[in-house]
């Protein structure tokens, strides 16, 4: 029994991180995954953005890796709806609407239709969502795409529970573990979206909830209840990294995680061992491959010798030798980040290098 | 308390920590650690004056740290803000005796039956709640004269490796015979155990923010461990917190005191956790696995500061190879004891909603007991749910004896 020896470990949890890990944790092997934090979750809604398919030049493996990580989702409790090529519009708590593909089912909700119409209900002790802002806004802009539909700001107070001003993760957590709140937010949320198909709210919906305990929630309610993003952190955004995360433990994923990797040890030509900044002495985690995910952190890690990366994603030197056989980075090439951007990127990058390191270990091991 | 050397600047309020922080989670007005920490941090550094009683209400669990993406040392600036924060007299004089759990058991076990009887008593509780704003809920573990020593058995050995074992207070004076057991499963192991002549980690005196004590006892403990870790022995700890205070806090709290460097500095790095080495064997294929068959299952209740030591879950896979064991990892938070704290008469309510999460979960996998390896995390677990915890080394010791536990 070796608890720090794995066929495959990655090295952080952003978007390519967690895809890297379930794409190789698939093909039976034992994979760790190492990280110091949620990556981009923090910050982003758990949408990808539209824009990004529009353009022609795209990996043909694209549709396949967001098909996986859609999957993933799926199998996660926390579904992402939507597909690559289609462009959809939801409302931002500016008032805008913004073009996105794929998005977590409790912000997709949201997409105006026409003929709807729809309450934006803010909280009396929650500054950061403005509803009467929002809802002005957002019948101005939908009058200009052409929908045909309705907002009208209503608000509810949370004073009973939390005495004064508030935030979303502590709404969040509040929803997640007492049954209590949610039964009053239920009521209070009842009242104010009466005579309304859809109720708009801050993003309050739980940390941790899955898309089953939300329609539980919305049976509740009587209404589509949407969620909109806020200030960080972003409740939908680590929602969704939650249920990700819990489904990669639950497939027999280790996890490790607050520690940075501090060091990947390379020695003539094989990564050998990777050390974590564990208090006191590090840790050592040894894997046949290795994934690095970790955004601009990676080539950090490699230090000055690495230049880029191979078609095989392996790191090279400035000279084109590859750096470490069973090393990959998780990274997209410069080309195809001018050509695309963000999350679709970062999927398809975690795909291949998660295919690519079990694929070489199940090629190791083999032979 | 990780890179507490880091700018407050990396800190980008992402608030990350807040959604990682069990006492934001369960109390709608305490701030959060983002707010005590490097918010008002900021402040502090001008010298703007920002004491608040929230201050007492950080656990000290580093979740925060381990949440944070950026390792700004959110906790470490609570604890040090915590040591300024001034306290009415009854608090005050409450968490002095707190802070002090070696010399409270040092007084207890003079007379240890005594101790425990009045400590038990219905009308003493009920004093102490009124005087000392102690909970009267809590039941306070029963004290036992110290008698750890070093074992004769096994001493001569002389080609074993020997390791120095840092007890910590609660088996030093509430159970000497889980320090027996933890010498014992570890001579079954190969190492031939000395156990340190050392005080309280200082923990508990951080906590309650009494540095100047932290820092005393920090000295204390780490003279008077100098000689066998420069002999290179390594130090092993039973109690995660004690564990997490040797491998970084004696480096926080003695930086600058130059001639104790380099001994702290090879305590942090030589201090393991007993299943930290315990699993080292196991990796290295040296582990005792002489196991009887056991038919159990286990709920596993991994500390905060098991998990803020980044040593993966060693305790899990240790109990997972004994035949028969099936282990449940409840990974639902921070159970809400944190030391003295759920002792807090103010804050009783509190930790018991904090460890909601964890007794549901604990519940629903309806286990035959629960394992974990800190003794306060017991008495909450014990306190929230009907079921027995007690401490993973002593359901590993009796798998290779099967004697009943």
């Amino acid at each position: 029994m070796d608890s720090h020896r794995f066929d495959v470990v990655v090295v952080g949890a952003g978007t390519s991180g967690l895809t890297a890990a379930g794409a190789a944790a698939r093909t039976n092997q034992k994979v760790a995954l190492v990280a110091t934090g949620p990556g981009g979750f923090v910050l982003g809604s758990g949408c990808l953005q539209a824009k990004e398919f529009t353009h022609a030049r795209i990996s043909p493996l694209m549709g396949e890796a967001i098909a996986f990580f859609q999957e993933m989702a799926q199998a996660a409790g926390g579904p992402l709806e939507g597909n690559i090529s289609e462009m959809h519009y939801l409302p931002t708590i500016l008032g805008d609407f913004q073009g996105v593909a794929l998005a977590p089912r409790s912000l997709w909700n949201a997409e105006p239709r026409n003929g709807s119409r729809t309450a934006i209900i803010g909280i009396r002790e929650l500054s950061c969502f403005d509803e009467n802002f929002m809802a002005e806004r957002m019948n101005e802009q939908a009058r200009r795409l052409g929908f045909a539909c309705t907002y009208t700001a209503r608000q509810i107070s949370l004073a009973h529970t939390f005495g004064g001003p508030v935030t979303t993760p502590r709404i969040a957590t509040r929803f997640d573990n007492d049954p209590g709140f949610r039964s009053e937010l239920v009521k209070a949320l009842r009242l104010a979206a009466s005579g309304f198909e859809r109720a708009v709210v801050p993003g309050i919906l739980g940390l941790h909830s899955s898309a089953q305990q939300l329609a539980q929630f919305d049976r509740e309610l009587g209404c589509s209840l949407c969620e909109l993003p806020t200030l960080p952190p972003s409740v939908s955004g680590l929602r969704l990294f939650n249920r990700l995360w819990s489904y990669l433990h639950e497939i027999g994923v280790e996890l490790f995680q607050g520690f940075p990797v501090q060091k990947v040890q390379i020695h003539d030509g094989s990564c050998l061992e990777l050390q974590v900044a564990s208090p006191g002495h590090p840790m050592i985690l040894r894997g046949e491959c290795v994934v690095l995910a970790a955004g601009q952190d990676s080539a950090a890690l490699l230090g000055t010798e690495f230049a880029g990366h191979d078609e095989r994603m392996r790191p090279l030197t400035a000279g084109g030798s590859v750096m470490a056989w069973n090393l990959f980075v998780a990274e997209s090439s410069p080309h195809d980040r001018a050509d695309s951007s963000g999350d679709a990127m970062e999927i398809l990058a975690g795909y291949r290098a998660g295919n690519l390191a079990a694929e070489t270990r199940g090629h190791y091991a083999t032979g | 308390m990780r890179l507490d050397e880091f700018a407050i600047d990396n800190c980008l309020k992402c608030s990350v920590c807040n959604a990682a922080c069990p006492v934001y989670s369960a109390h709608a007005q305490y701030p959060g650690p983002k707010h005590l920490g490097p918010e008002l941090e900021r402040l502090r550094c001008e010298g703007v004056a920002t004491d608040t009683a929230w201050l007492e209400y950080c656990l000290g669990c580093h979740r925060c740290d381990v949440a944070c993406p950026h390792q700004v040392g959110v906790s470490e600036m609570i604890a040090r803000a915590k040591a300024k924060h001034r306290k009415p007299l009854v608090r005050g004089l409450r968490d002095w005796w707190f802070a002090r759990p070696g010399l409270l058991g040092r007084l207890t076990t003079i007379l240890p039956a005594l101790s425990n009887f009045v400590l038990s008593m219905a009308p003493a509780r009920f004093l102490m709640s009124k005087l000392m704003q102690i909970a009267p809920q809590r039941v306070f573990p029963a004290y036992i004269r110290p008698d750890l020593r070093t074992p004769t058995i096994g001493a001569h050995k002389k080609e074993r490796p020997r390791v120095l074992f840092f007890p910590g207070c609660f088996i030093r004076y509430n159970r000497p015979e889980l320090g027996r057991k933890v010498i014992d499963l570890l001579d079954r192991n190969g190492f031939t155990t000395e156990v340190a002549a050392t005080d309280c980690c200082g923990v508990p005196a951080l906590a309650n923010g009494d540095r100047t004590k932290a820092l005393s006892l920090a000295r204390d403990n780490v003279r008077t461990m100098a000689n066998q870790v420069n002999a290179g022995m390594r130090v092993v700890t039973a109690c995660s917190s004690c564990g997490y205070m040797l491998k970084t806090g004696f480096g926080g709290l003695l930086k600058d005191d130059a001639g104790l460097a380099d001994v702290v500095q090879r305590i942090g790095s030589q201090t393991f956790d007993l299943a930290e080495l315990l699993m080292e064997q196991s990796d290295a294929g040296t582990l005792n696995t002489e196991f009887q068959a056991a038919n159990m299952h286990l709920a596993y209740h991994a500390p905060c500061h098991q998990k803020s030591q980044g040593i993966g879950r060693p305790w899990f896979h240790l109990l997972r190879q004994i035949p028969g064991v099936t282990v449940d990892d409840i990974d639902a938070g921070c159970c809400g004891m944190s030391g003295t704290f759920g002792f807090k008469q103010e804050k009783y309510e509190l930790s018991m909603a904090i460890g909601r999460q964890l007794f549901d979960r604990i519940n629903a996998s309806q286990p035959e007991m629960v394992a974990t390896e800190c003794a306060t995390c017991q008495m909450q677990i014990e306190q929230g749910t009907t079921y027995k915890a007690i401490h993973p080394a002593e359901i590993m010791l009796q798998a290779y004896d099967r004697q009943p536990l």
